[in-house]
């Protein structure tokens, strides 16, 4: 693997190789180089199959991390590729010309992080969070306890603190 | 026009009545999880103890604490009740239980009978309390062996080993280092549990806390607002916070007092004097306090520091009372407890030493020149053995061998000391002798179980061979040949009088055994000396069995006198002392109610 990653490397302006093991291995690519690279590794080098698509969000660096999981059969080999961008107006290519499920990642990353994928079907439409009116919750500035107490409405809390609650009961005076 | 499929359409759904069904009778037979599945919660509610923990790191807020059972201590009367709304059966609450008590049924469903109610007042309970079908189901998630939230053991305590503590007075116990501590602390998990059983209730957790972050000033200032014997208590609190820790139901006791000395231990000069620092405005009004004990100097700091003109009267030529003239050295340097007087001192309270009220001064002169007296002079005057002999010169009292170490005064034991009595003075005593050099052999009315001693010195006494018999009872002390001691006692058997009761030691008929000694020390309790109640002022006061009558702010029956410390309290241990002394500060200052500026 990591001669084709060599050989892809100057082409595709790879960054961060790293060979875990024998059969995966992690690379950096551009947003704007993604779909030519992930075209030429399905269609030249058998990997043939997108396992995932998935992100994380580097809150403290302003930007999302979106990892594309790709598995070639025949040799039994997985690579992962890491594609940045920045956390407001955050957009990229969309993948669903090459693999068809690609649109369902989209749409579930456009719905959790808010990531715009142009010309993916369906993208706008919910997953889950029908009628949310909320930003992206997987977004980790989205504070979920927050969101929740304003939104719905709650069972009356009853919670007595333990040290508090003795000290009423056994020694309120002192 | 109506099409044959509308006529026929019935009987497809009809047919379909005699297949199997897609869907699953949940209700009427129903499938049981699997035997670890985590369902709905059991809480032993018995074993629970309403520390809260489970509320604490419940990340959805399922969890409020509500009233069950009374408070008392080690247990706040509080259980845990579950919101199912909000519940995500991730069984955290289970695995950090800290008594183990809460676990979680295999059971899933729930049955509510009509809509008619607002739902957020269904699919939420207290296990244990509110009674569910699945109470005794078997099945279930528990927490697996092994897997462990909590640090249950304690960060050890580096001491001398006994061979170095033999022959010195040195202190035994070294104290935590910075890591050692903050380890320790770390394993705390914040309940509060232990404020309540604290006699002073000393806020424990946030100078835990402060230990935690490492935010020493701030902590000894926590320290202060409940207890200004600090570095005293850090080294020789009977710690009863310790016997209700929550940890001390599945494994080992937070070491409370050892965190407490180290926080009093790395303090600087600076983070002392920064507690004097917040000004005070002096009051027109002057306290007298009787005994520079721990109760007479916890009154004084908490008086002075509200603006009261504090003036303490102490028969001695120095201050703390049983912390200096009792517990030796080796538990307690002089210098630790000599700091926390000057910092009591330094709040601008007089000592008067070698003033003996009742022969230097009367109480008449303190009560009428003073506008309030407190009282805490202790409990000093040993009993006796009560045997035929026990008069004789040799026979001498533990207070006696432990305060003439203090005082400097040369003691001569001879080779083999008997001490009779199992409680800390008794010890305490013992292990003053064998320090001196002496063979010393214990002598116990009861059984090892029953010694009111703290567990950790009768272990150190072993460690430093002290000898023990037990169910010994005393019967007459005899001069022998050579001058020495003869000792008679004989063998005692344990008898249940009254079911309930605590069993009483009965000698056993015809039992007689004898043990030579060269001293004696009776260490089996002490009275209280009345000398400072003379003249007309105290006339007031009520006694009752020898003991002085008073509510429990210390007030006695003349609204100007109150009493603190070990004349008047059941425990009689320095915290119980200080929290009197606080407690009598703040009722002196309602009594009086002197004028004050916001
Ligand atoms: C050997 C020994 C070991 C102990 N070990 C521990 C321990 O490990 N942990 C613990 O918590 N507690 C321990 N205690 C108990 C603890 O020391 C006492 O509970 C505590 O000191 C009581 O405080 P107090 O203020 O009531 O009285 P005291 O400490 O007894 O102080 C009373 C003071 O009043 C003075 N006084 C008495 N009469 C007069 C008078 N007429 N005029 C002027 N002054 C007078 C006395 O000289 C004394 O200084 C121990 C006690 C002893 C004896
Ligand atoms: S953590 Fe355990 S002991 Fe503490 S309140 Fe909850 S159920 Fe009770
Ligand atoms: S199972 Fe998890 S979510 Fe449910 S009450 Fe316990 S801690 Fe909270």
């Amino acid at each position: 693997m990591q001669e084709l990653l060599d050989n892809l490397k100057e082409l595709y302006a790879l960054n961060g190789i790293t060979l875990r093991n024998p059969s995966l291995a992690w690379a950096e690519v551009t947003p704007e180089r993604l779909v030519g690279l992930l075209t030429q590794l399905r269609d030249a080098h058998g990997f043939t199959h997108l396992v995932l698509m998935t992100c994380v969000d580097w809150l403290e660096d302003g930007r999302f991390q979106v990892t594309y999981l790709l598995h070639n059969y025949t040799t039994r080999q997985d690579l992962g590729l890491h594609v940045y961008v920045g956390r407001t107006a955050s957009e990229l290519p969309s993948i669903h010309t090459l693999w068809e499920q690609g649109r369902v990642y989209q749409q579930e990353l456009h719905e959790m992080f808010g990531i715009y994928f142009p010309g993916s079907p369906g993208l706008g439409e919910p997953m889950i969070l029908e009628s949310w009116d909320g930003p992206p919750p997987m977004r980790r500035d989205f504070d979920t306890r927050v969101y929740s107490e304003e939104t719905y409405s709650h069972r009356q809390r009853t919670h007595h603190e333990p040290e508090q609650h003795m000290k009423d009961r056994l020694y309120p005076e002192d | 026009m109506m099409r044959l499929q509308d006529i026929l359409s019935p009987f497809y759904v009809w047919k379909r009545a005699f297949e199997k069904p897609f869907s699953i009778a949940v209700l009427s037979a129903p499938r049981p999880g699997s035997p670890t599945y985590r369902g709905f919660h059991q809480n032993d509610i018995d074993k629970c103890i309403g520390c809260g923990t489970c509320a604490e790191i419940c990340q959805n807020v399922s969890i409020d604490m509500v009233p069950v059972k009374e408070a008392q201590d080690g247990d706040s009367g509080l259980r845990p009740r579950i919101d199912y709304g909000r519940c995500c059966w991730c069984a955290l609450c289970v695995d950090i239980c800290p008594t183990g008590s809460l676990t979680m049924s295999n059971a899933y469903t729930w049955v509510e009978e009509g809509l008619d109610r607002d739902v957020r007042e269904t699919y939420c309970y207290t296990p244990g309390a509110d009674p569910q079908p699945w109470d005794d189901e078997a099945l279930g998630y528990r927490k697996p062996e092994g897997y462990e939230l909590l640090h249950l053991e304690r960060v050890p305590m580096p001491h001398l080993a006994p061979g170095e503590r033999l022959n010195s007075f040195v202190e035994m116990v070294k104290g935590y280092s910075h890591e050692l501590a903050v380890q320790e602390a770390d394993r705390c998990i914040q309940c509060g549990i232990c404020t309540a059983t604290c006699p002073a209730h000393m806020n424990i957790p946030a100078y835990i806390k402060a230990i935690r972050e490492d935010k020493i000033a701030e902590g000894l200032k926590i320290l202060y607002e409940t207890n200004p014997l600090p570095g005293v208590c850090g080294r020789i609190c009977t710690r009863r916070c310790e016997d209700v820790c929550a940890l001390s139901h599945r494994g080992e006791a937070i070491s409370i007092r050892w965190l407490k000395r180290y926080l009093t231990d790395c303090a600087s000069a600076e983070d002392y004097k920064a507690l004097l620092e917040s000004e005070i405005k002096p009051l027109d009004r002057k306290i007298a306090i009787i005994g520079a004990g721990p109760g007479g100097l916890s009154a004084a700091y908490y008086l002075a520091g509200m603006g009261y003109a504090v003036e303490i009267f102490e028969q001695n030529a120095a201050a703390g009372g049983m912390l200096r003239y009792g517990i030796p050295e080796y538990r307690l340097p002089y210098t630790k407890l000599d700091q926390d007087v000057a910092q009591i001192a330094a709040l601008g309270v007089k000592f008067n030493y070698n003033a003996c009220i009742g022969r230097d001064l009367s109480f008449d002169d303190l009560y009428n020149r003073f506008d309030a007296v407190f009282v805490s002079v202790g409990m000093f005057e040993p009993y006796r053995i009560g045997i035929p002999g026990d008069d004789n010169a040799k026979v001498i009292s533990g207070l006696q061998l432990l305060s003439d170490v203090t005082n400097g005064v040369p003691v001569d034991l001879g080779r083999r000391v008997v001490v009779v009595g199992g409680g800390n003075v008794a010890m305490d005593a013992a292990r003053t002798a064998k320090r001196l050099g002496c063979e010393v052999t214990v002598l116990y009315r009861r059984r090892e179980v029953d010694m009111p001693a703290d567990v950790e010195e009768i272990e150190e006494a072993r460690e430093e061979s002290v000898n023990f018999i037990f169910q010994a009872i005393p019967l007459e002390i005899k001069t022998a040949d050579d001058g020495s001691l003869s000792f008679d006692w004989g063998k005692a058997e344990m008898v249940q009088q009254k079911p309930g009761e605590r069993p009483q030691p009965i000698l056993i008929e015809g039992s007689r055994e004898n043990i030579a000694a060269d001293t004696i020390i009776a260490a089996i309790g002490q009275g209280v000396n009345y000398l400072w109640m003379d003249g007309e002022a105290s006339a007031k006061i009520e006694l009752k069995k020898f003991r002085v009558q008073a509510d429990r702010w210390g007030r006695t029956a003349d609204t100007k006198i109150f009493i603190g410390g070990d004349m008047f309290n059941p425990t009689a241990d320095a915290i119980t002392a200080i929290a009197d002394g606080h407690r009598s500060a703040r009722a002196i200052d309602k009594m009086l109610n002197p004028p004050r500026e916001n």
